[in-house]
Formats: structure tokens, sequence, C-alpha cells
């Protein structure tokens, strides 16, 4: 089956071909049909390949054909099947077929159904292209595509301005990171002569490590991760990038594209670990951004943002992960994560739609008996980003943290307070939306379709058992998912693992079970102030004290950028539109071109149409020729 | 050489069938007959024969030319049924003349012999000049027919006088032969052998249509009817710039220091006459004629840079803009059956009525214009790349402006057709067969984009 | 060829196109001079046949039908295929049975050009379009 892996990106794009050309034909649910079921079909093939893959640890090249090739520029079109890409293709086709299968009922009646759907078939095949690309090239083009249909379906309601200008910052951001990718890629052809992985990770041998070029290239990569992961400081696109629709939330801003950077450096680390450099910088990256990114999550009032900034949160933790080498553990949570994030996102969308568009959640409450299931799939899916076992969550965060602490418990502890952190803000949202509170009349809310429910469900049956592949070994489990990626990180953790220490079975299981108790301790918290105490979030007028206002304003990041760049930039564009733009340049360029133009207009003379003048006109050319040639 | 034989015997056969009346077979025998005839000619491919005292050479180069002028013709072929779909006569003339001047043309891509290469020329241009008059009842196209008629046996005396001059020196019309000589006598060769090659090299680039040998080429390519204007720009200048390379490949490379000058400021003069008089034209046939014009001069880049790729590039390039210039044609065609004029002013609104029929054209515009990823992008970058392997910086320089002068005249259709709001004209009314190969041929464009090393690699 | 030519080896041609200008020019300057300048004026008389001939009838230069030529040309075209026809009767001995074969090939050809001119109405003297 591995021969036809080329099926698996093919299928969304002829399903985003067909809507696309039968745009205003498609009547009611059909283009979500073929759209949802181009993915279901993708997901078939890759769990046949996945299996196979997971059966006879064999990875393979599927070479389609040589793309770009001259001089010594040989560049093939052609997919790297290993461990990492399948376990991808798994949740990109699987999450995604779910939340394709959702959005059937949840985008029902919108004027841009089949534009919808055309966009998501658009956006799979572009992830998949990412992911299964053999070089960094075929990786590029699939990066830059999920740019694309991340900015087309955050300005998928393009009619209000706010939207489109959410689509624009998320562009013009990811623009930023995508510059430093490209420069990496860049870097990497020159040093290394081709953009294949399997080749450059084997040159990357000849590098000692904390070699300063392959330091520039990584940071110049991470610089791309950032952009595309939503990292500081290029995280604010992430949040605005709610505007889209929900299930659009759930597949691209949570469970796919925004793992790509995650994804990128996974596939890269055998470059990553030879600059200790480069990988501190991604853990304090990573650590600072979901510390600061929970910090704001605490006092959002819109549910979507604060699952926004629970996300960019969560992938700070992953690029912590990244950064103290733990990639297992970096791909682990990101797996768990795509399961439970999309769980609470297209939760979070039911519960929208249950009360018609309502966001704030100072304006929900005692939802729990009205819309039942969605109720209960969000709490499992609070449970296991909160970290409690033995939800999925607990295990994949347990893996991070124990990675953390070997490389610096300082790391361990900062992370320890982001994830009781998480844990308080999901359980605040979770009490403030579903617990009833008595000084507000009762909701008006309806449970949703049951092609909405259904993939719900799913997910929740998956974001509790995904843990289960990851059960570390003092828990005699045998840790499947490690062993699985164990052939394409083994290489670089045996690097990362000469500096740290061993630690001790007990002080694992010790160091399992203090955030555990925390969290408890939290949940009762929440529980305390937004269940008993009945504590609301002020209005957004009110006057906050000095602390919670600046998370409420998100630490005024969006100003700073105005007022640094943004306002610059301006100016200086201004500057060049009126004075080098008109003055100078348009003046040239309209001369060159009615240079051109009169002479084109002059030269249609010669042309007369007399047949005597062409014959005349050829022979004088003819002596002109003998002339010069043999003459003189 | 199968393919000639297979090709006469259909081109015989059509005449039959034509005699007989038996319209409703003509179409179907000569597509199914082409399809074959494809297919003969590449089992042959990997074999190196050669023919009656090396008069035909089948090679390689031969061979991948010989499937171009078949896919061409095919083409043209295809849309020929909407071309003529009010005529009641079996068209067996124009088709059998159309198979005849297509193994002229594959003639003038296998031969061996300089006589076969006038044979070639010959069968190719007389067959052009009866299809040039083929509208009887036409002013233009008489006028068309007879023009070229005139100019091009002018040519032809040139190109058999040169012929004779390198025959009278170097006692021998094989190319082979020639080459030999010039290889033996390199320091005493008589001036009359190089005025010979002159007279060849005008004779060559009349048929190509290089500036100044080009004036013919605008006033047939109007005044001719729009499909054979589509077949003969694209299919006499693929032979011809075939013939072209294999003349100078095999015969005249010791002494391409000296055609480099004349072949170069064939290039850069047509490069410059070429796009500088499209620009203004208002009248689409007209514009696709100057924009023939001028590619001619960026296939000549790979022939005055002779290098390793230039086979390749020159088969890639020619594919790419035979393909181009075939579906514009084909919506030029059909927008003229519909509207009445080849203005530009009939465009106008084009993407809103006919969006099938605009897409293709923008899709065949980009392309000529060179447009990343299409098909006409990577002939141009690679033609410019081999002629930067060659060292022949200022040529790609003005290949660069040149392009850059074309997409002027190259988006005007696609300006009129997307932003411009239709006046009073009514929606185009096709069959779907037709939608569906215009839209064929187009998508073809792209997919050529992405194979330029496939393309490339096998010459 | 590895012959050299130099320039006398031309001599032959340059004489005899002295020869050829020169007779030209002698004839016409002879005449222009043995005539009397009172007998060029032209009556009817001296325009006629005398003793010999056929009657004037008409002018010479009037529109002929196309199928005139039509018929000229396809005379010559297949007056010249018949050329053909004579090495191949030189060489008939040698080439035996497999000459014979090619030129009936080549017959039927020259005979299926024949049916297609036929069937096209070259020879359709009435029909007029």
């Amino acid at each position: 089956m591995i021969e036809y892996i080329w099926l698996v990106p093919l299928l969304p794009l002829i399903g985003f071909l067909l809507i696309a050309f039968n745009f205003k034909r498609f009547q009611g649910s059909v283009s979500g049909i073929i759209a949802s079921s181009a993915i279901f079909v993708s997901f078939i093939i890759s769990l046949i390949v996945f299996i196979e893959i997971y059966s006879s640890k064999q990875t393979a090249t599927v070479q389609l054909f040589h793309w770009i090739k001259f001089n010594k520029i040989d560049i093939s079109f052609s997919f790297l099947i290993d461990q990492l890409s399948t376990l991808m293709l798994m949740i990109i086709t699987g999450v995604g077929f779910l939340i394709h299968v959702y959005s059937i009922g949840y985008m029902k009646g919108d004027s841009g159904f089949n534009r919808f759907f055309s966009y998501m078939n658009l956006f799979v095949f572009f992830m998949l292209l990412l992911v299964l690309g053999s070089n960094y090239l075929i990786m590029f083009i699939g990066w830059e595509g999920v740019g694309l249909c991340s900015y087309l379906l955050i300005g998928f309601w393009f009619k209000k301005h706010e939207n489109n200008n959410a689509a624009k910052k998320a562009f013009i951001m990811n623009r930023i990171g995508d510059l430093g990718f490209l420069l990496g890629i860049f870097m990497l052809y020159y040093y290394f002569g081709t953009l294949n992985f399997n080749g450059i990770f084997f040159q990357a041998h000849m590098f000692t490590i904390g070699n300063p070029t392959i330091t520039i290239i990584t940071l110049l990569l991470f610089v791309g991760a950032i952009g595309k992961s939503a990292q500081i400081p290029l995280f604010t696109w992430l949040p605005d990038a709610m505007a889209g629709p929900t299930p659009v939330s759930a597949l691209i801003h949570a469970a796919t594209m925004v793992t790509a950077g995650i994804y990128m450096i996974a596939r890269s680390n055998v470059l990553f670990v030879l600059s200790p450099i480069t990988l501190l910088i991604i853990a304090i990256v990573g650590i600072t951004t979901a510390l600061l990114a929970g910090g704001i999550a605490i006092f959002q009032t819109d549910i979507k943002k604060v699952l926004a900034y629970s996300t960019v949160s969560q992938l700070g933790f992953m690029f912590l992960a990244l950064g103290v080498g733990a990639f297992t553990g970096a791909m682990f949570h990101l797996t768990t994560h795509a399961f439970f994030k999309a769980l609470l996102f297209l939760a979070a969308g039911s519960v929208i739609h249950a009360l018609n568009g309502e966001q704030d959640i100072r304006k929900m409450g005692g939802l729990k008996n009205k819309i039942p299931i969605t109720f209960f799939t969000f709490l499992i899916g609070t449970i296991a980003i909160s970290g409690i076992p033995p939800f999925s969550g607990f295990f994949s965060k347990d893996m991070i943290l124990i990675g953390a602490f070997e490389a610096n418990s300082i790391f361990w502890i900062i992370a320890v307070i982001v994830s009781l952190m998480t844990t308080f803000y999901m359980f605040r949202l979770l009490y403030i939306v579903f617990w009833k509170r008595s000084n507000k009349e009762d909701l008006h809310a309806h449970e949703s379709p049951k092609n909405m429910t259904i993939p719900l469900m799913i997910l929740a049956v998956l974001s509790v058992l995904a843990g289960a592949f990851g059960i570390p070994l003092v828990f005699g489990g045998n840790d499947i998912i490690g062993n699985f990626l164990s052939p394409i990180f083994t290489e670089s953790t045996n690097i990362i693992k000469i500096n740290a220490h061993e630690i001790s079975h007990n002080t694992e299981l010790l160091l399992m079970f203090i955030p555990v108790i925390f969290v408890f301790v939290v949940v009762y918290l929440a529980y305390y102030v937004y269940v008993k105490q009945k504590k609301l979030p002020e209005a957004d007028n009110q006057k906050r004290p000095f602390f919670s206002n600046i998370f409420f304003k998100k630490l005024y990041f969006d100003e700073i950028y105005n007022a640094l760049f943004v306002k610059p930039a301006l100016w200086l564009s201004d500057f060049l539109h009126n004075i080098i733009e008109l003055k100078v340049i348009d003046r040239m360029v309209n001369q060159a071109g009615n240079l051109v133009v009169w002479t084109g207009k002059t030269i249609r003379y010669i042309q007369t149409g007399n047949v005597g003048f062409y014959l005349f006109a050829m022979v004088i050319s003819i002596i002109l020729i003998l002339i010069f040639k043999l003459f003189i | 050489m199968n393919a000639i034989i297979a090709l006469s015997a259909l081109a015989i056969l059509t005449m039959f069938f034509g005699v007989i009346q038996k319209k409703s077979v003509l179409l179907p025998l000569i597509l199914s007959g082409l399809i074959i005839v494809f297919f003969l000619n590449v089992i042959e491919w990997g074999t190196f024969k050669h023919y009656y005292n090396e008069m035909f050479i089948a090679d390689n180069f031969n061979i991948a030319f010989t499937a171009a002028l078949i896919l061409t013709t095919f083409l043209v072929f295809i849309f020929s049924a909407l071309y003529y779909r009010t005529v009641k006569r079996p068209l067996e003339d124009i088709y059998a003349l159309m198979l005849f001047s297509l193994i002229g043309g594959i003639t003038m891509a296998s031969f061996g012999n300089i006589t076969m290469l006038f044979i070639g020329i010959e069968t190719l241009s007389i067959s052009f000049y009866i299809l040039a008059g083929s509208k009887k009842f036409d002013v233009a196209s008489n006028e068309a027919a007879l023009k070229y008629f005139l100019t091009g046996t002018f040519a032809t005396g040139f190109l058999l006088f040169g012929m004779a001059l390198i025959y009278g020196v170097s006692g021998s019309f094989n190319l082979q032969a020639i080459n030999s000589y010039i290889i033996a006598n390199k320091e005493s060769i008589p001036t009359l052998f190089y005025a010979g090659m002159i007279l060849v090299f005008v004779g060559m680039a009349f048929k190509i249509a290089a500036v100044p040998f080009h004036f013919w080429a605008p006033d047939v390519y109007t005044g001719s009817p729009t499909l054979i204007t589509a077949f003969m720009s694209t299919i006499g200048k693929v032979a011809s710039i075939a013939a072209f390379y294999r003349l100078i490949s095999i015969t005249f490379l010791n002494v391409h220091d000296f055609s480099v000058d004349i072949l170069m400021l064939f290039a850069i003069a047509t490069i410059i006459v070429g796009n500088l008089s499209a620009m203004t034209q208002d009248n689409m046939k007209r514009m696709l004629a100057y924009s023939g014009i001028s590619n001619s001069g960026y296939l000549l880049f790979a022939i005055i840079a002779m290098g390793p790729k230039s086979a390749g590039t020159l088969l890639y390039f020619s594919i790419s803009y035979a393909i181009a210039t075939i579906t514009a044609f084909a919506v030029i065609m059909l927008v003229r059956e519909e509207r009445g004029t080849f203005s530009l002013q009939d465009y106008k609104g084009l993407a809103k009525q006919n969006p099938v029929e605009a897409f293709a054209m923008a899709v065949a515009m980009m392309s000529l214009a060179g447009i990343p990823p299409l098909a006409g992008f990577m002939a141009k970058y690679n033609i410019f790349s081999v002629a930067m392997n060659g060292g022949y910086v200022w040529l790609v320089i003005v290949g660069v402006i040149g392009s850059m002068i074309s997409v002027f005249y190259y988006f005007k259709p696609i300006i009129y057709m997307y932003f411009h709001r239709a006046d009073a004209h009514k929606k185009i009314e096709t069959t779907k067969a037709y939608k569906i190969h215009i839209l064929l041929v187009s998508i073809l464009l792209i997919i050529l984009g992405f194979l330029p090393g496939l393309v490339i690699g096998l010459l | 060829m590895d012959k050299n030519f130099i320039p006398e080896d031309y001599i032959p041609i340059l004489v005899q196109s002295v020869v050829a200008f020169g007779f030209v020019a002698v004839t016409m300057l002879a005449t222009h001079f043995i005539t009397s300048k009172r007998k060029r004026i032209r009556t009817l008389h001296k325009d006629e046949n005398f003793e010999c001939g056929i009657e004037i009838k008409g002018n010479a230069r009037f529109p002929f039908s196309i199928r005139y030529f039509l018929i000229a040309i396809l005379f010559v075209l297949f007056d010249v295929e018949i050329i053909f026809f004579y090495p191949w009767a030189i060489n008939f001995s040698e080439m035996e049975w497999m000459g014979f074969f090619e030129m009936l090939l080549f017959m039927f050809f020259l005979l299926f050009g024949f049916y297609y001119i036929y069937k096209k109405g070259a020879f359709d003297w009435k029909h007029d379009e």
C-alpha cells in the first residue's frame, strides 16, 4: 500500500477541485459529503500504511517524479514515509475527517457552505503535503499552502471587516516566520547541496556539536516554527484567528496546522541536537509562551479565545519538550493535544451553535443539563487537558515534565505551574459555561444534531484512551509510542542524554504525583471561586486590578507591536509611496513604457502589406549580411 | 521512417474516403491514424538507423520531434471539427494537405542530406501555400496564399542557391560528408562556401519567420483561415527549427564561430521587432502572429548556444509554444465564429460568460508570457539558462527585456476577459466536447510546467 | 572534390555569354540599320498572312477556361511521372520481381491520383462552379 501513498494527498485535492468547479451547482450537503468521504478514504489508506509501517518498522521514500533538475540541483517530488510522517497522517486524516463530518452540521445553511468545504479539503491536501514531503521544498509548499488556506478560512466570513483584519494579521505574522524558514532552507541548500531530509541528516554527522553554521540554520528554521506554531513573539495572530468558523479553529488552529512547527523541528531533530544553544532558546521561548499564554487565558471572556490561548500555551509546552530533547514527548503531546483540543473546540462550537452564535462566557451558564452530550464531552476534554490520570493528557504531559526535569529542574517547576494554570482556566471555563447561576434567567439552548455530537463522542473516547500509547515503564506500560518513534529520535536522544542525568523510578513517581495533587487542589479552587462564590468575570469596561488588567489586555502585545512596527512601517511606506514611488520610479517607468509603446507604433509601419517591399527588404538584408560577413 | 510511411498511407486513405463522400469517417480515421502513427514512431525510440544512403537519419532527436509534430497536428485536428462545422462537403483535400505538410515537417526533422531538407521544406511549404488559400472566396485568404507563395519561392530560391554553393565547394549533399570536408579543410574553406551557408541560413530564417525575413508572417497568418494559421504557426515553426538545429548541429558545428553573429543578429532583431510590433496590435490573430515571430527569437537561443541541453530545451520550448498557441487559437476561432471579428473588444467579459474558454485563454497567454509555473515559464527559463551556460549574457538580457514587453500584450486579452464588463455580447454556445478539449489542452500546459526535466532529459 | 578552380576555367562561360549577348546586339542593330524608315509603317495588309498559314481569328489574348490549364497541368504531371518508367525499363532485368512490384505500387498511386482527380471532377467540362 505504501506505493499508493500519493493517493492520500491526491484525494483531498480532487475533492477540492470537484467542489471548486461545481461551486454553484452543489446543493445541500453534497459538497460536505464529498469532502468528508475524500478525507475518509485518505484516512483508510493512511491507516493501512500506518499498520504496515508499524509492523514492518521499515521506512520508504516514494518518488513521484523529478521536479526541478538542472546543473546540480535535483529536487524530486517525493514522499517520505516513516514513523513520524505516518503518525502525523493519522492525526490529520483522522481528526480531519471527524471535523469535516462535524462541519456538515455546523455550517449547515451557511451561504458559503461549498466554499468552506473546498477550502477545508485544500487545507488538508497542503497539510498532507507538508507532512509527507521528503525534502524541505515540498514541506515548504505545504507550509505556504496551509498558510494560504488558514488565511482564506479565518477570513471566511469576509463581510465582517475584523475577520479580514484577523486573516491578514495571521498571514503577515506567518510571513515573518516563513522568511526565516526560507532563509534556513537556502542555507541548508548552500551548505549541504541538497534539500532531501535523508541527505541532509546523513551529512549532518560531519558537523560537530555547537557548530555555528548549524546554530544559525536551526535558529532560522525555528523562526519559521515560531510563526506557524504561534510562539512568542509571533503568537498574537492565533487568538485573532478565532474569527473563523469554529471547525476551522479546531482543525487548523488547534489540531494540525499550528503543530507544523513542532513537526518540522521533530523532523529535523538530527540538526537541532547539534546546536545546544538553539535547543535552549527553543525551551525558553516555549516555556515563556506557555506561561504567558496560560496567564492570559485565565482572564479571557470569549470561549474561543480561552481555548486559543490554551492552544498557544500547550504549543509552548511542546516546544519546551523539543528544547529539552524530549522529542517523543512532544510528538505524544501533539497527538493527545490534537484529540482533546479538537474535542474542546468542537464542543465549544456546539455550545456556540446551541446559543446561536454567542461566544461571551459571561452570558452563558447552566448549560449542563440542556446540552448533556456537549457538556459531557467538554468535561472529558477538560479533564484530559488538565492532566488528571488516567486520561491521555496526563501521560503526555508527564512525559514532557520528566524530560524537563532531566534537563533542568527550573523548567520543571515552571512547567508544573503552567500545567496548573491550564487546569485552572479550563475548569473556570467549564464551571462558568455549564454550571447554573441562580441570578440569571434560563438560557434557551438546544443540543446539536447527531452528525455533530458523534464526532464529539469519538474524540472524547480518543482523548481518554490515547494515553494508553504512552504509559511509562514505571507503571508497567511499555511506552508504545516511544518504541514506535525510536528509529527517528534514538540518535538524537542519545546525544542529549550524555549531558542529562538519569532519574530513578522513585523520583519519577514522585514527580508524577506532586502535580496531580496540586491539580486537584486547583480544581477545587476553581470550583470554590466560580461555583460556590458564583464569581463572574468583570464586564469589559469595568476597572480591573492592575495585574489582572495586564493579562486581560493580553500583555499589550498588540499595542506594543503597533507602536514598534506597524506605525513606523506605515510611515516608511507613506514616504516611499509619495516621494520615491510617485516622484521618481513612476516617472521613470512611465517614460520607459512610453518609449516602448512609441517604438512599437513606429515599427509597425515597416509592415506595409506590399509584397514588392517585402522582397526588396529581404534582398537588401541578404546583401547587407553577405557584405558584412564576407567582405568586411 | 515508420511515421512517414504510415502517414502517407493515412493521407491517401483520407483522400479516398473523401472522394467517396464518407464525411463522417474522416476525422475519426485521421485522429486514430495519428495515434497509431504516434506509437509507430515512439516504438523506434533508442534505435539509430539510417535509410537510403543516409538520406534519412532516424535517431532520438527525429523521433522526439516527430512525436511533438504529431501531437501538435492531433490537437489541431481536434479543434478542426468546430472550425469546419458549417462546411458540408468532406474536407479531404484540406486534411490530406495538412497530413502531407506534416510529412514534410517530419522529413525536415530527420534529413541526413540537404536535398532531403529541401524536399521536406518544399513538401511543407507547398502544402502551406494551398492551405493558406483554402478559403477560396475570401480575399484575405487569397492574398495570404499569394503573398506566402511569392515570398516563399523567393526564399526557397536563396536556400537552393546556398545548397548549390555548398555542394559546389564540398562536393557532397550529405551532412556528415560536408562536416568532414569542413574538418579537413578548416583553414582553407573558400568564401563561396560561407556565402552558401549564409544563403541557407537566410532560407531557414525565412521559414521560422526570423527578422528581417519575417515580413510574410503577419500578413499570411492574419489572412489564412484561423485553423490553418494555428497549424502553420506551430507545425511550420517546430519543423523548421528542428531542421535548423539539425543542420547546424551535424554539419556546421565546426564553423559555428562564423554562424553565431548571423544567428545572434536574427535572434536579437526577431525578439525586438516581434515583441514591439505585437504590442500595439488590436487584432488577436495578428498579435499571435507577432508572438510567433518573437518566439522564433527565443528558439534561436538554443541553436546559438549549442550546449549539451540545447536539443532537449528546444523540444520542450517547441511543445510548450505549440500547445499554448493552439489553445489560444482554439478560443480565438470560437470567439470569431460567434462575434465575427478578431478584435480584442470581443473578449470583453468573456470570463463571466464563458469561464472555461476564458480560463484556457488565460492559461495559454500566461504560458506564452512565461508566468510560472506554466510550461512557458519553464521553457523560457531553460532556454535562457542554456544561453547563459553558453556565455551569451547579452542575448539573455535582450530575451528578458523582450519577455517583459511581451507580458504587456499577452495580458491584454486577460484584462479584457476578466476585468472588463461585457457590453452587448451573448454567451458563446459550444459543445461540451469542445469545452473539455480546450480545458484539457490548457491543463496539459499546466502539467507540462511541472515536468520540464522529463522532456528536456529525453534528448 | 579536391580540384581547385582558377578564374581561367571560367573563360568558356565568358566566351559563351559574350557570344550570346553579342548576337542579340548585332542582329538588333543590323535590322535597325538595314531596314528603311518608311517600311516600318504598319498597314492592315502587311500584317496579313501571305500565301501560308491559317486566317487569324480574333485576339490571342482572351480568357480561357481554367479547366484548360487544369488539363494541361495534369497532362504535364502524368507525363513526368511516366518518365520514371525509363530508368526502370533499363534496369528491368536486374531488379526482377521486386522491381516489378514496386512499379506496380507506383502505378497504383498514379492510378489512385487519376481516380481522385476524376472523382473530383477535373475532367468534367460542362460543370462550372
